[in-house]
């Protein structure tokens, strides 16, 4: 697999150097990774780089995760590339917004680097 | 038809759901196992609380409580990173495991997994001060040790529709 490039938004700075953690132990080969704290700075990382992976959480201020993933789309940024929803939000009314609003998958946190390996590497290598 | 958890307090209020939270959280992301330790307190007049606001269904809030020496671990165990204070880094930390805390509590009880939103974490250090919630509708507190630390997590519920 070549090398990736990844954006991570979550307005936790720990929680973000965790994910990519994550990221690499799940045996992603990470060339970079862009940092956001909300929506509207993920947005302003899109419009600067090019990435072939999102994660991004849910409840964060100023633009949620929901309205990020929207304003992708809306502003037509990133066509085609894998949006991870990394959330402790877990009901099925979430995954579902977070479907139809253009997540490709969903981790609930806590997670294990298992499951990030599951459920990101089928994504990457598919895209 | 309306959702309502007024019938069912005793269910939210299981104490085992916050001790299978606890449970859960630590053991993934901080590989440490906690044990429910009702006789011990937080010696370190210097603590931090973190609290993440329950809004919806319920509303009340997480509370998850400790002296600075068991912050500092809490947070080097979850980041693999050092720390000499209590700093950013430490309380953004508190701040997430307060808030998988609390989002792993609510998921025990489906209603409020849908029906019930966590606010952005709030940290606050310093000595001698205490939480007042006026008359809460209920309260779950435990007292937890890992390694020779001690922390609280309590769930303090104000209001269930």
């Amino acid at each position: 697999m070549s090398e990736i490039r990844a954006l991570i938004v979550d307005d936790s700075s720990v929680m973000r150097k965790i994910v990519e953690r994550a990221l690499r132990q799940a045996g992603l080969d990470l060339e970079v990774v862009h940092e956001a704290g909300t929506g509207s700075e993920g947005l302003e990382q899109l419009k600067a780089h090019s990435v072939d992976l999102i994660l991004s959480d849910i409840n964060m201020p100023v633009m949620d995760g929901l309205e990020f993933l929207r304003q992708i789309r809306v502003q037509n940024l990133a066509s085609g590339v894998p949006v991870i929803m990394i959330t402790t939000e877990s009901s099925e009314e979430h995954v579902k917004q977070a479907i139809q609003a253009g997540a490709r998958g969903y981790i609930r946190k806590p997670f294990t680097a298992e499951q990030i390996k599951e459920r990101v590497l089928p994504l990457v290598r598919a895209a | 038809m309306a959702v309502s958890l007024r019938e069912s307090v005793q269910r939210v209020s299981d104490p085992r759901n916050l001790d299978a939270s606890v449970e859960e959280v630590f053991r993934l992301m901080l590989g440490i196992e906690c044990t429910c330790d009702p006789g011990s307190t937080i010696g370190d007049k210097e603590s931090v609380t973190a609290v993440v606001g329950f809004g919806g269904l319920l509303s009340g809030a997480c509370v998850l409580r400790m002296g600075a020496r068991t912050a500092m671990k809490m947070v080097a165990k979850m980041t693999g990173m050092e720390f000499g204070e209590v700093d950013d880094t430490v309380k953004d930390g508190l701040g997430e495991i307060c808030n998988m805390l609390a989002g792993a509590w609510k998921g025990k009880v489906p209603e409020l997994s849908a029906n019930c939103g966590l606010s952005i974490p709030a940290v606050i250090s310093g000595r001698d001060y205490c939480l007042h919630v006026q008359a809460p509708e209920f309260q779950v507190h435990h007292v937890y040790r890992f390694d020779e630390e001690s922390f609280e997590v309590t769930i303090v519920c104000d209001g269930l529709q």
